[in-house]
């Protein structure tokens, strides 16, 4: 390995100018999921262009079903197939900003400042998930390629904008292309730390599959006085299928539901409890303080290692302000089923509607969107390579050895590069838990995006030779 | 030629005028929700107020601090202390007439038109509601008098502005001209009859008491895949709220709901039974095939005499296109709940909240926003005097029994003369179910307006000596 000094130091002293390209990003209102903000994630895709093009990187934007997808790749100069492959990935599409009156600073005008915490941080939609996260190892890249003219390895980049939407684009994409990737490893910058100290790897992921359901009952919106009474109401018939997803102990009671989890091994169990995941803290700081999940599972087990259904959101009938005595015609709701290994998405699905429609009253219908995506749980190995290089990499930035944790949200991707590239991804990310990903004043810790930085460029350097 | 006779043929022969002045009224774009047009509210209150003073009534406009009420006296010259003195109630503000592209002809320019089966309607913004009824009893009061000389009763009109407003000033002005208004029964004419050839008075109106519901869980929004599992879901805890609310026989659960709720008197039962509603009709018409109240009720029982618990809407989490795996910090829920007989609002709003509260796990918390208030139940007692000689009247004019209907809207002035003026409400109206009131081309059959004020002028003759 190469000594990364030279490199660290190009990092801190281009600080400021990699900031200033996060925020250039930052900029960009690229929602996936929301049609009207098309033209602004094909804006930011055609930014990363231009930036890995700078970097030396053969690079352009490949059209997928959905938005499209940055790739870029950079081969170093006389360097053979002895060299590893790797592919890195990230995510350039955000989440929907609103509620944006809940925003302290507008969420596509970056801005840094002291947060809650004291540390300063950069808030932003996207901040942390994942366009800061991204840049970490793109910044890493660009000041290893100042440095030292080269990298270490064959390198492919690859940023999507269909992460928060549909993961079905990117996987069909790598369906088939794969050939054009025949990768070693894939690098994923879009996890957490395990605390603002101690950096960690993921090495469970949580599959997810989502759906929306529409009930439908009377043909147009009703007068509640003239109605009331006669009439199906279906809100009142989805709120009684959604009360039944659960029983009293947390438990799914979708029959079938939780054919293929398997139980979590002892020795997993104790070296998570060896953690002492302070879950009260976890929970008291976003205003709970009851583990709402499966009975007889720590909170780290209802998130790491146990399968769950979720709301995402709900809506029919008058919603603005004051009274409408109306009795709607409809009512939606949209769900997530995060998934653990062995689960399969479309046996839920499945499983799913027919819940649905076994308690559907005469007069009603349901209606189902199947776009939500797809994907499944995952376990990877911890004794690969690249795994033990990255966490010697991190070792030596944070000073403390990682944890190899779990992790309750999903990253479809991570099932499309196992099953159309063969490739096991290592997931390095240093996200806090406090960064309200998803919510009103996401952020991403200055700290984080220097240290994450640093880390990637350590982690380059476990690949390079004198 | 008896006195009533000779009064019908005067509002026979006077027809084409009595239409002609109900146009003059109806081309007043008198809309109580838009301020631009408070000019044309109080232009419509002072035609009303001219036209009775010349028909010798003692008529006033009254200020108030939206819109201005019409209040007009009539007391026969020597009237002994006991002639029957009866308040009638209509309004003459009308609903803004927007979408204006899907009126067939201007809504403020009334025309008459006449289909190929012979029936003639007449088109035009409040034809129905209000102005065309009100002025039943305006032009059956003036056949009296122009017949007569005089009223056979004693008689106040009250018509207000601001009943598509929800009338703001209506209760206070009420309190403050009790003894002016208090009569010994009031006549509303704002309501329908059972269809184009039946008459009817409606006799039963639920109450109505309003809640939004907000529960909270998490302080802010939370990915769901970080927090999924341990976190509480607002939504989950709502929809347990409302799956709650009924039972599989479609009773509401709240306990104490139906305090007060009486079980329908076996006669009543019956008449609506002969009515011969068609159940499947009316549900068919809104796509529906199966009522979905109480179990072993009639639809019309669900509607008229039955109360309800209903969600009018809910909202919470992402509700924008696409997904955002999100576990909401809040969820919402609007409800109505729809009452009859004796319940009381203020009761089953707090049995309501004990209810909810009860549900609420330890890290949710709920708050209620709805205003309070709402209105109890309103039922007329059948055998009220009022109503067997205003049913008498009604089936000598249309051949067939007047159907003692219930309905399952709200009509709050019946409760505000209640309780304010202590009367009852005796509601006659000649409105049909197609009349689009509310809608575009609004519209009121010829025939309703010509057996309205027929029909007024005979329950007036009822009342007279």
């Amino acid at each position: 390995m190469v000594h990364p000094d030279s490199v660290l130091a190009e990092i801190d002293q281009q600080f400021p100018q990699s900031l200033e390209r996060v925020f250039e990003l930052l900029r960009f209102p690229s929602v996936g999921t929301d049609p009207a903000h098309a033209p602004d994630c094909r804006r930011a895709a055609e930014w990363l262009v231009r930036g890995l093009e700078a970097m030396g990187f053969t690079a352009g934007l490949r059209e997928t079903t959905g938005q499209p997808l940055v790739v870029g790749s950079y081969a170093p100069p006389g360097g053979g197939p002895e060299l590893p492959h790797i592919l890195f990935y990230g995510h350039y599409d955000v989440q929907p900003a609103d509620p944006l009156e809940l925003w302290t600073s507008a969420p596509f005008e970056p801005q840094i400042r002291k947060g809650k915490s004291g540390k300063f941080s950069i808030f932003a939609r996207g901040a942390a998930d994942d366009k800061g996260q991204l840049m970490t190892f793109l910044e890493a890249s660009r000041c290893w390629l100042k440095v030292h003219g080269t990298l270490p390895f064959r390198l492919t980049v690859m940023i999507e904008g269909d992460e928060e939407g549909d993961a079905a684009h990117l996987d069909a994409f790598l369906r088939t292309n794969a050939r054009q990737f025949p990768v070693d490893a894939v690098f994923i910058c879009d996890t957490g730390m395990w605390d603002e100290k101690t950096p960690a790897i993921d090495t469970r992921l949580r599959g997810c599959m989502g759906i929306e359901v529409t009930i439908t009952g009377p043909r147009i919106d009703l007068h509640s006085g003239y109605y009331g009474g006669p009439a199906r109401n279906p809100i009142k018939v989805l709120s009684c299928i959604l009360a039944d997803i659960h029983d009293a102990r947390g438990r799914i009671t979708i029959p079938r539901f939780y054919d293929g989890v398997k139980p979590i091994p002892a020795k997993l169990r104790k070296q998570w409890e060896a953690l002492r995941f302070p879950a009260k803290r976890f929970l008291g700081d976003v205003g709970l303080s009851v583990p709402a999940g499966e009975a007889g599972y720590s909170v780290l087990e209802q998130m790491w290692a146990r399968p769950t259904a979720e709301v995402n959101g709900i809506h029919g009938g008058y919603q603005g302000l004051g009274t409408k005595t109306v009795l709607p015609a409809e009512a939606t709701a949209k769900l997530t089923f995060r998934l653990v290994e062995g689960q399969d998405p479309g046996k839920i699905r499945r499983a799913f509607k027919q819940f649905v429609k076994d308690r559907l009253p005469p007069d009603c219908k349901a209606r189902f969107d199947d776009s939500g995506g797809d994907s499944r749980g995952i376990a990877v190995s911890q004794d690969t390579p690249w795994m033990v290089a990255a966490r010697a990499a991190l070792k030596a930035e944070f000073g403390r050895e990682a944890v190899m944790m779990g992790a309750g949200y999903s990253i479809p991707a991570v099932e499309s590069f196992k099953t159309h590239l063969g490739a096991d991804s290592v997931l390095v990310g240093f996200g806090l838990a406090d960064d309200n990903a998803h919510s009103p004043d996401e952020k991403y810790d200055v700290d984080s995006f220097r240290h994450g930085t640093r880390a990637w460029a350590r982690i380059i350097a476990q690949f390079a030779r004198e | 030629m008896t006195q009533l006779a000779a009064v019908l043929d005067a509002a026979a022969r006077d027809f084409d005028n009595s239409l002609e002045r109900l146009f003059s009224l109806v081309r007043i774009p008198s809309i109580s929700t838009d301020p631009a047009h408070a000019a044309d509210c109080a232009k419509a209150a002072q035609a009303i107020v001219d036209d009775l003073t010349a028909l010798g009534f003692e008529a006033d406009v009254r200020k108030t601090p939206g819109r201005p009420m019409v209040v007009a006296h009539y007391t026969p010259k020597g009237a002994a202390r006991n002639m029957p003195h009866f308040l009638f109630y209509g309004h003459y503000d009308v609903q803004p007439a927007d979408p204006l592209n899907l009126w067939k002809t201007p809504p403020f320019e009334p025309t008459v038109q006449t289909d190929k089966a012979g029936i003639a309607r007449m088109y035009g913004r409040g034809t129905a509601d209000d102005k065309g009824q009100l002025m039943t009893f305006v032009e059956a009061a003036r056949a009296w008098i122009t017949t007569t000389g005089t009223l056979p009763i004693k008689a106040t009109f009250l018509i207000e502005g601001e009943e598509e407003s929800g009338s703001p000033s209506l209760v206070p002005f009420l309190k403050a001209n009790r003894k002016a208004l208090s009569c010994d029964a009031a006549f509303v004419c704002d309501t329908n009859m059972w269809d184009a050839k039946t008459p009817a008075i409606t006799t039963r109106l639920r109450g109505l008491v309003h809640e939004e519901i907000t529960i909270t869980g998490p302080s802010i929004d939370l990915h769901s895949g970080m927090y999924g599992g341990p976190a509480m879901n607002p939504i989950r805890v709502l929809s347990k709220v409302i799956a709650a609310l009924h039972d599989k026989n479609g009773k509401v659960t709240i306990p104490g709901f139906y305090d007060g709720v009486a079980a329908l008197p076996k006669a009543t039962k019956k008449q609506w039974q002969s009515l011969k509603f068609s159940d499947a009709k009316f549900l068919k018409e809104v796509g529906l095939k199966e009522p979905a109240g109480e179990k072993g009720k009639s639809v019309l029982e669900q509607i008229w005499a039955r109360p309800t618990a209903e969600v009018n809407g809910i909202w919470g989490g992402y509700t924008g296109v696409g997904t955002k795996t999100v576990l909401p910090s809040q969820a919402h829920a609007k409800l109505t709940f729809r009452l009859v007989g004796k319940q009381d609002p203020e009761k089953v709003l707090k049995a309501f909240h004990g209810f909810v509260k009860g549900l609420i796990p330890k890290d949710c918390k709920v708050t209620f926003s709805g205003r309070g208030g709402g209105s109890p139940a309103t039922e007329i007692p059948e055998d009220n005097p009022v109503i067997a000689k205003s049913a008498k009247a009604l089936k000598d004019e249309f051949r067939r029994d007047a159907v003692l209907m219930g309905s399952g809207g709200s009509i709050p002035i019946c409760r505000f003369f209640k309780d304010i003026l202590g009367m009852d409400s005796i509601l006659v109206g000649f409105g049909l179910n197609d009349d689009a009131i509310h809608s575009p081309n609004e519209k009121y059959n010829l025939e309703s307006y010509r057996r309205g004020i027929r029909s007024w002028v005979r329950i007036m003759g009822e009342f007279g000596a």
